[in-house]
């Protein structure tokens, strides 16, 4: 393996040095730097546009799965380019993915061994210095220097939070430190300085697993993925701590893990309000990105407490049902992904507690992804003339198992004080 | 001998009856005829009758539409006139009857005709018309998150009891205009009636809904009950306001329905998209004092609930296979 380069500037104030050393990091990484395209096959335009870098001599390319998803999803319908600082195009093969980090391995013919980037083997330490390089807004590669501030406290698969600019087109651009080494690759941005970075070893993993056993089908290898994931983001949530809050008259759980983050409002402050409403959510802060019109591997935990002693109880739950009517999916996906709900509804008492209620299952599956299926569940008490509590949660991308066992889990938290 | 000679409509209905002794009878568009008939397509002297002491003769007076016996295209010449006969005479039709015409037995007044006429009386009508509004007045009030006052109420109240009887008006209207009695509050009473019926039937609709779970497969039985109210209602309305023989008025009343119901069905079906994203289940909730059905335990909520996912997984294969 190669090192590049190493740094031999010195500047004289630190941020003449940043900017002498982010350009000199430049001019060296530049050849194993591509714009990644993905091109309509019937249009003969492109459709998406991302960055990628190089990571083996033999012309492996790393990018986000997000750039070529399109290709992924529908292989005849695009085709995958790449243009390198020569202004030379070429066509990419698709070699395998990494649906819930958000990576993709691609291949380019090489005639000869070429330089590519080196991925580091040990984590940056926190305030130091980084470069994030790509393509924004296909204007031309740039370089921009930022900070690493460690891991994202709330997500659940590691995301790198780095501080510096990162634009759309600039996705699966790699992030290098000083030494020129792969820390990170670009994926996300929450605007104004903040972006996110999906850590090298998760691009290391991929990479090592290419080179011992390469992927039969990226549909297979997917779905692999999806049902891994899924089945280890739901047992660190059944096993983690399931607080009993209290809502109203209600008790309800709320799981006491970083990355599922609780959200309350109430309309207490009216006081001409004919009903009395406080809602509590909890959500998983990310989800998997499929394609542009379908994403999974989110969750969704909602509590709405409704009391009222201005009206009848008749009206109370007319008004309360709309909540039921207005019940949707927390993910989106169309008719090529999955099929429509089915649904069950009954009135339901858990031997275990004391609430009453009218509660509605409902699953739809997915149609390329075997036994991976998004579930909805949406329970209002019926047992008191005045109060009621709403407990409803989704979850995208489960299997059958592991779905049920949160829903009678779910189930059982639920109740009144 | 005597003949009656009944100036009748297209549709066979009587316009106008005369009944002669004379032997010999003009029909036509003159005033020196005996049957003056105001149709331009009828001659002055269209159509003559004679008695020879044994029969009666109809001949055509040479006129320029011609005269016709139904389902004859034949000019009548000293036509031998039977009891009965239907002769078209421009756009016009007679009918010939002699005074030993049989005539259908008579209908003994029902038991069922009273009690029909109990729906128009002034007690009947104010209670129904009031119970209407009262529920449609409740209604109105029940999906109003905001508080309303009682004379915000009492507007929409009225008209939407107002917009319903319009329907035995119309129904009046069109009774009276096919030369049948109008009975106009018989119908108002009938229908209130009926409306409040349905009013019933959809709150016991709604009962049941909330308390069965989707393993009752039966409640498609409920869904009959406001096609045979309507069903009813419309019979009941041929009843009163048309002649019209039993076999008729049920097959009016059957299209009725189904013009009612099918229509809106399909109106339902065309707005339905191809692909709803949204679960679609019964999300009826009432209060606890109509809670009457015992409720499951989570248990058997997970074991139902899992039956669904082999359903969902054959819909993907059978997607996936198109």
């Amino acid at each position: 393996m190669r090192v590049i380069f190493a740094l031999l500037l010195i500047g004289f104030s630190t941020l003449s040095y940043a900017v002498e050393q982010a350009e000199e990091i430049f001019k060296q990484l530049a050849p194993s730097l591509y714009q990644i395209r993905l091109i309509d096959k019937a249009s003969g335009e492109k459709s998406s546009i991302g960055s990628g870098f190089q990571i083996s001599s033999d012309g492996l390319i790393a990018t986000n799965y997000h750039v070529i998803s399109g290709y992924a999803r529908h292989p005849h319908k695009y085709t995958i380019e790449y243009i390198d600082n020569q202004g030379n195009k070429a066509q990419l093969e698709l070699k395998s993915v990494d649906v819930i980090n958000d990576l993709a391995i691609v291949q380019r013919q090489v005639t000869s061994v070429m330089p590519y980037f080196e991925i580091a083997q040990q984590a940056p330490t926190k305030g130091e210095e980084l470069y994030s390089l790509g393509n924004p807004h296909d204007l031309g590669m740039i370089v921009v220097p930022g900070t690493y501030n460690g891991l994202k406290n709330e997500s659940f698969n590691d995301r790198i939070h780095f501080t510096g600019s990162v634009n759309s087109g600039m996705s699966g651009g790699p992030v290098v430190n000083k030494n020129t080494e792969v820390v990170g690759i670009n994926v996300a941005t929450s605007g104004n300085q903040i972006g996110f970075l999906v850590p090298h070893d998760k691009l290391l993993t991929l990479y090592l697993n290419y080179k011992t056993s390469p992927p039969e089908s990226i549909e297979q290898q997917m779905a692999a993925q999806l049902m891994q994931n899924q089945s280890k983001l739901i047992s660190t949530i059944m096993n983690s701590d399931w607080q009993l809050k209290q809502l109203g008259r209600g008790l309800i759980p709320t799981i006491d893990v970083p990355f599922v983050r609780c959200w309350g409002e109430s309309n207490s402050d009216k006081a001409d309000a004919q009903i009395m409403a406080a809602v509590a959510n909890c959500d998983l802060d990310e989800n998997t990105y499929i394609s542009s019109d379908f994403f999974t591997g989110s969750l969704e935990m909602e509590y709405r407490y409704m009391e009222s002693s201005k009206i009848s109880s008749t009206k109370f739950y007319h008004i309360f049902q709309r909540q039921l009517d207005r019940v949707s999916p927390g993910n989106q996906a169309g008719k090529d992904d999955v099929t429509e709900y089915q649904c069950h509804h009954d009135i339901v008492m858990p031997d275990t507690s004391n609430i009453r209620n009218k509660a509605a299952f409902c699953t739809r599956a997915y149609k390329d992804f075997p036994d991976l299926y998004d579930v909805l569940y949406i329970a209002i008490s019926v047992d008191h003339e005045q109060y009621a509590l709403l407990s409803h949660f989704t979850i995208s991308g489960v299997a059958q198992e592991t779905s049920l066992a949160f829903l009678a889990k779910f189930m059982e938290s639920v109740s009144w004080k | 001998m005597e003949i009656i000679i009944e100036e009748i409509s297209h549709g066979h209905k009587l316009l106008g009856r005369h009944k002669f002794a004379a032997d010999s009878i003009s029909i036509g568009r003159g005033y020196d005829n005996d049957i003056i008939i105001s149709d331009p397509h009828v001659c002055a002297d269209h159509l003559h009758l004679q008695f020879n002491g044994e029969h009666w003769f109809v001949s055509d007076q040479g006129s320029i539409n011609g005269s016709y016996l139904e389902n004859s295209k034949e000019n009548i010449i000293q036509h031998q006139v039977k009891s009965g006969d239907i002769i078209t005479i421009g756009k016009s039709q007679v009918r010939l009857v002699f005074p030993s015409h049989p005539v259908d037995e008579s209908i003994a007044i029902s038991p069922f005709e009273s009690l029909i006429n109990l729906a128009r009386h002034p007690l009947a009508l104010a209670l129904n018309i009031s119970l209407f509004a009262f529920i449609a007045g409740w209604i109105i009030d029940l999906g109003n998150v905001n508080e309303v006052t009682l004379t915000q109420m009492i507007v929409p109240t009225i008209g939407l009891t107002f917009a319903f009887a319009l329907w035995p008006a119309g129904l009046a209207l069109v009774s009276h205009l096919t030369k049948h009695d109008a009975r106009f509050w018989t119908q108002v009473g009938i229908s209130f009636i009926f409306f409040n019926l349905m009013w019933f039937s959809d709150i016991f609709e709604n009962i049941v809904h909330f308390n069965t779970s989707s393993n009752f497969s039966m409640v498609w039985i409920i869904a009959i009950i406001p096609l045979l109210l309507a069903f009813c209602l419309f019979w009941l309305n041929c009843y009163v306001g048309f002649h019209m023989t039993l076999r008729r008025r049920n097959l009016v009343s059957l299209c009725l329905v189904l013009l009612l119901f099918g229509g809106s069905l399909i109106i339902q079906m065309s707005k339905q998209p191809d692909f709803n994203p949204r679960p679609q289940f019964n999300t009826k909730i009432m209060s606890p004092a109509f809670l009457f059905a015992p409720s499951s335990n989570v248990e058997r909520f997970v074991s139902d609930s899992a039956k669904l996912f082999d359903k969902v997984t054959k819909q993907a294969e059978e997607d996936s296979k198109e």
